[in-house]
């Protein structure tokens, strides 16, 4: 029987992107039953909210999603679409995996590190003001709470899929009362998994020690705008975003998204990467009970691009449509 | 830069029952962690003992009927923890929306 999965086709390259990942499903075998949602600027100029509310009460029912990028419109009162889904859906929990893959050359060898990064609350809340004509305040919002689960959700993933250590990240040297609840959080909380090595870094040591040091890390776990500017670098590291992934979960709802732009520009072109969408894709068949189907396409994916098919960005000549091509011929081979 | 109303931050475990209006303020809105929970539809997340009250007027207002709003809620019963008051300039919210 097929798995129910809403699909947002996104603007810009997005439904490029949607039609490389359908036709290497295909050529996988994977049934799946798509339920198109709208969002976007489709829905902005048509007068509606740019994640209207049908779209949010549907993501929620059937329990999973997978989005291409959208385009956020530029101008006053203009909101995101993706923190939008992460706020009203509560997917507090952002993972960023990043590794390396054949053919994408980076200084960063063997790469294999996962990023966990809350996503509700922090300076996201987005809560601020100007308090007189000349400052301005931004309130950064830290709870027990959000603390707990995302720090737990590392813990459990590690647990889960046999990573062996979890590094927390944080700045409470400087702010003390918010960092510290995060800090004092992880520290209660480690002491559940006794099998897990666990330690915390302050973030700007952190980011030294990726580009220094990163095989020595296996997860990282952090506060929203640590995570945030982490798991971009983590992904330069990779090799860009045009091939990192990226997975939301909340609780009874996940929502799986390639977090690059819809670049624009290149709309219609059949020019842009579609691996980033496809590792999305993959992380997304693990969390439907299909292993099996992930590790046959990201094995397809890694010959693919071992054998030097590559688009653009990665300095290959490859479009959109014959990269998709070239990973659904190693499937059906 | 003129007033116009206040954030009222409550310390309360649910999304509060408040007045619509008082004196020259209306609510507007309750958000909870930047999401917005009221008016509906409130979207299904779990909430903080810390919700948002927003009461704001399109009149200018004083510092004295920014007070007597603040009074009438904890006479009601209300803890406040944080107050923001609220400024526009030249038509211009100066403070941001929820999501």
């Amino acid at each position: 029987m097929a798995h129910q999965v809403c699909l947002i086709r996104g603007d810009g390259t997005g439904p490029e992107l949607v039609a490389a990942v359908e036709v290497i499903f295909r050529a996988a075998n994977v049934s799946i039953d798509w339920i198109e949602v709208e969002a976007g600027l489709k829905c902005v100029e048509a007068g509606l909210p740019i994640v209207p509310e049908e779209t949010i009460a549907k993501i929620r029912e059937i329990g999973v999603g997978l989005k291409a990028p959208m385009t956020t419109p530029i101008g006053k009162g203009s909101v995101s679409p993706n923190v939008t889904l992460r706020k009203k859906l509560d997917l507090y929990a952002c993972v960023r995996p990043v590794r390396s893959l054949p053919g994408v050359v980076t200084p960063f060898t063997n790469l294999d590190i996962v990023i966990f990064r809350e996503n509700t609350e922090d300076l996201y809340a987005q809560i601020e003001y100007m308090v007189t004509p000349t400052v301005a305040q931004s309130i950064k919002v830290i709870s027990e709470f959000g603390c707990e689960r995302i720090i737990r959700a590392a813990f459990e993933y590690a647990r889960a899929n046999g990573r062996k250590q979890v590094v927390g990240v944080h700045k409470a040297n400087i702010m003390k009362i918010a960092d510290g609840l995060f800090l004092r959080t992880f520290n209660r909380i480690k002491a559940e998994y006794p099998e897990i090595e666990a330690w915390d870094n302050i973030v700007d040591n952190q980011c030294m020690q990726l580009v220094t040091r990163w095989k020595n890390y296996d997860m990282l776990v952090m506060e929203n705008l640590y995570g945030d500017i982490v798991s971009d670098l983590a992904a330069g590291m990779m090799g860009g975003l045009g091939v990192a992934p990226g997975a939301n979960y909340g609780e009874g709802c996940a929502l799986f998204e390639a977090v690059h732009g819809s670049a624009p520009k290149y709309t219609g072109m059949n020019k842009v990467n579609p691996t980033a969408l496809l590792l999305s894709g993959t992380l997304m068949l693990d969390h439907l009970g299909m292993p099996e189907k992930r590790i046959a396409i990201e094995g397809a994916l890694e010959a693919t691009l071992g054998r030097g098919t590559k688009t653009y960005d990665l300095g290959g000549s490859a479009t959109t449509s014959s990269f998709a091509e070239a990973v659904a011929s190693e499937l059906k081979g | 830069m003129t007033l116009h109303g206040v954030d009222v931050y409550l310390w309360t475990p649910e999304t509060p029952q408040l007045p619509i209006t008082i004196g020259k303020f209306t609510l507007t809105l309750i958000s909870n962690r930047g999401t917005r929970v009221w008016p509906p539809p409130a979207p299904d997340i779990k909430l903080l003992d810390w919700p948002r009250c927003r009461y704001v007027s399109d009149e200018v207002v004083t510092n004295e009927e920014v007070e007597s709003l603040v009074a009438e809620l904890t006479a009601a019963g209300w803890t406040w923890t944080k107050l923001q008051k609220l400024f526009r300039e030249d038509g211009v919210n100066l403070y941001s929306e929820p999501y």
